[in-house]
């Protein structure tokens, strides 16, 4: 030791203890983010667990810490009422509701965007503007866009869609669309393809430009017309984009409250998940029932993300 | 007559050269798009200026008969019989969404600065942990932050409902992780190289990242700030949780009430609709190009 060289040792130290103070410099930036994210993200989420197994209500919200422990009775009364579990095509109950909903949407999300995306791919003049016009419906707050819809679609013969098919003579009398069971599911899956496909198209535009002409030109040369050109080579090339935005819409659907809260409150064969949730805990403010539906929802989506990344993700890996 | 013949054959001439099957179907698709995401917006603004006559009537008016200031004068003359305030409701959207921006701004590029340059223990852990926020449902975690609200007034010493620094901060945790995400990208793609040089220079870090770092970042630091802004503006939910006061009320509550007034006047609904939807067009199409960039990149939470 005595003979290792003591400049080089200061050098190791300093090294050292920059490297310590770079870490203690990350620390300080990110903490702020770290105690916001993990104070009302993660914990919430981990209580919500807790109250789950609790009877937790208006009566013991003084006292939330020693609210009674009732297992899995909360969870018993979900999977039992009639709001929640199948019964029959004519109440499809929320969990049903919740994944025809959610897939739906998704698909006609990514079938829309990518027709928007094949129409915006061309150059014309204006393709600027008109690239931000088509995005307006997801940049619009979704409490004006929903009630523009909910007023086009009036139960009164003064409502726009009732006047014109009174007037086109397809209805007789006026119809109260997002109130009818069986059409208010599909309206309100319209309205989602309506206010997400911007989403999908900017993605699938973004892909769409950065395809390489020559497999045109190489096809165009062997004679390919444009839909073979579209099926053989745009559709292969925008595969992975689509599964990415597949999977990312899937997921907000599935959790999203606004839309349909704002659009039919739940009602009318609407009633999906988060919608259930808020009814159970801020409507008959049973806080343990509203949190194991919650649980159930987010159970429900993390073994189809474990069952996704298992078998589809792996394929296309291959 | 007769002399016009031929110059009209050469306009249909012209015009067969330009149109074809092609471009009809694509004209055609083109204008089905725009009627179809430009029709509610119209229909929200032109309805904001009709008059409750014409709101009433039996047939829906498509074009207002004038710019009738009706339903405006609902939401801002204290003199209107149903005076809305909203201008209250206004200045509470901006005292929530402005700050939440700026903060997320703040924050997201410390954090994101750190993951994307520095080395620490956790790294990883951290950047994947926060983004598992994505999975959570909003209204799960609304429960156990309801479900405290009281044992956090009482320990704490703060009102929880109808404060809207609590929205705040709710708003910043449900944007960090997104913004964060962006940032870090974004940090990735300037060459360490530049960086480096300012320290051997004898910078120290913080002074790298004040006069070389952010500098650069500006167009995605824009991005940041206008995608939270947007997400505290638009934001329903928590909102309708956490504020009972008609005073504290963000402008989507505050729409929410109105519509579901017992005497219906979609005016006056249309019109703060219009108020609410105008700011984010406006910023949305200002800086268009960098906000589409960003879309694609950090895949916004929507």
């Amino acid at each position: 030791m005595a003979t290792s060289n003591p400049s080089r040792r200061k050098l190791f130290n300093f090294k050292r203890s920059l490297a310590a103070s770079e870490a203690r410099l990350a620390w300080w930036l990110i903490l702020p983010t770290v105690l916001i994210v993990f104070g009302l993200v993660l914990f919430p989420a981990f209580f919500s667990i807790w109250i789950s197994f609790h009877d937790v209500g208006l009566k013991n919200l003084n006292d939330v810490f020693h609210a009674p422990w009732v297992g899995l009775e909360n969870y018993r009364l979900v999977f039992n009422d009639f709001a929640f579990k199948f019964e029959g095509l004519l109440n499809w109950g929320a969990a049903v509701t919740t994944v025809v909903y959610s897939v739906l949407s998704t698909i006609f999300v990514l079938l829309l965007g990518l027709l928007a995306a094949l129409l915006l791919n061309r150059k014309f003049t204006g393709r600027g503007i008109a690239r931000g016009i088509f995005l307006f419906p997801y940049i619009a707050p979704v409490v004006s866009v929903a009630f523009v819809w909910r007023w086009l679609l009036d139960p009164r013969p003064s409502g726009v869609l009732n006047h014109i098919l009174i007037s086109l003579g397809l209805l007789e009398n006026a119809k109260a669309f997002l109130a009818t069971r069986g059409l208010a599911i599909w309206l309100v899956i319209i309205f989602q393809a309506w206010r997400y496909f911007p989403f999908a198209m900017l993605m699938l535009l973004a892909r769409l430009q950065a395809i390489d002409e020559a497999l045109y030109e190489a096809a165009s040369v062997d004679g390919a017309s444009i839909w073979q050109k579209f099926l053989f080579i745009t559709l292969p090339e925008l595969r992975y984009v689509m599964g990415a935005i597949f999977l990312l819409r899937l997921l907000w659907t599935f959790n999203k409250f606004d839309d349909i809260w704002l659009l039919t409150g739940g009602g009318y064969g609407t009633n999906v998940l988060p919608v259930l949730t808020y009814q159970f805990s801020f409507g008959s403010f049973d806080f343990g029932k509203g949190s194991a539906t919650a649980m159930i929802q987010l159970v429900a989506l993390i073994l189809f993300l474990a069952i996704y990344a298992s078998t589809i993700m792996r394929q296309s890996g291959e | 007559m007769a002399e016009r013949t031929p110059a009209k054959g050469s306009f249909l001439d012209q015009l067969a050269l330009h149109l074809s099957w092609n471009r009809l179907l694509f004209a055609l698709g083109f204008f089905i798009f725009i009627a179809m995401i430009l029709f509610p917006f119209y229909w929200m603004v032109s309805s904001s200026f009709k008059s409750g006559a014409e709101i009433a009537g039996r047939a829906p008016v498509y074009f207002p008969s004038s710019l009738r200031l009706d339903a405006y004068r609902e939401l801002f003359d204290t003199a209107s019989p149903h005076f809305q305030n909203f201008t209250r409701n206004i200045l509470n959207s901006i005292l929530v969404s402005v700050p939440t921006a700026i903060l997320a701004v703040i924050l997201s590029t410390m954090g994101s600065y750190a993951i994307a340059r520095l080395t620490f223990k956790g790294r990883g852990f951290m950047l994947n942990s926060i983004l598992i926020v994505y999975l959570f449902p909003g209204i799960l975690l609304i429960i156990p932050l309801f479900a405290l609200l009281s044992q956090v007034g009482t320990t704490l010493g703060f009102q929880v409902q109808d404060n809207l620094n609590v929205l705040m901060l709710t708003y910043l945790a449900q944007t960090l992780p997104v913004a964060l995400y962006m940032l870090t990208n974004y940090f990735h793609t300037i060459p360490v190289e530049i960086e480096e040089a300012a320290l051997i220079d004898g910078c120290s870090r913080l002074q790298v990242i004040w006069r070389v770092t952010l500098p650069l970042a500006i167009p995605a630091l824009v991005t940041v700030g206008i995608y939270t802004f947007m997400i505290a503006w638009n934001e329903f939910l928590y909102a309708f949780v956490f504020l009972n006061d008609r005073s504290m009320f963000t402008m989507p509550i505050k729409l929410n009430t109105i519509f579901n007034d017992p005497s219906p006047r979609p005016n006056v609904v249309m019109a703060a609709s219009t108020i609410m939807t105008l700011p984010v067009i406006v910023l949305f199409l200002a800086f268009e190009r960098f906000l589409t960039q960003g879309l694609t990149a950090g895949g916004v939470k929507g």
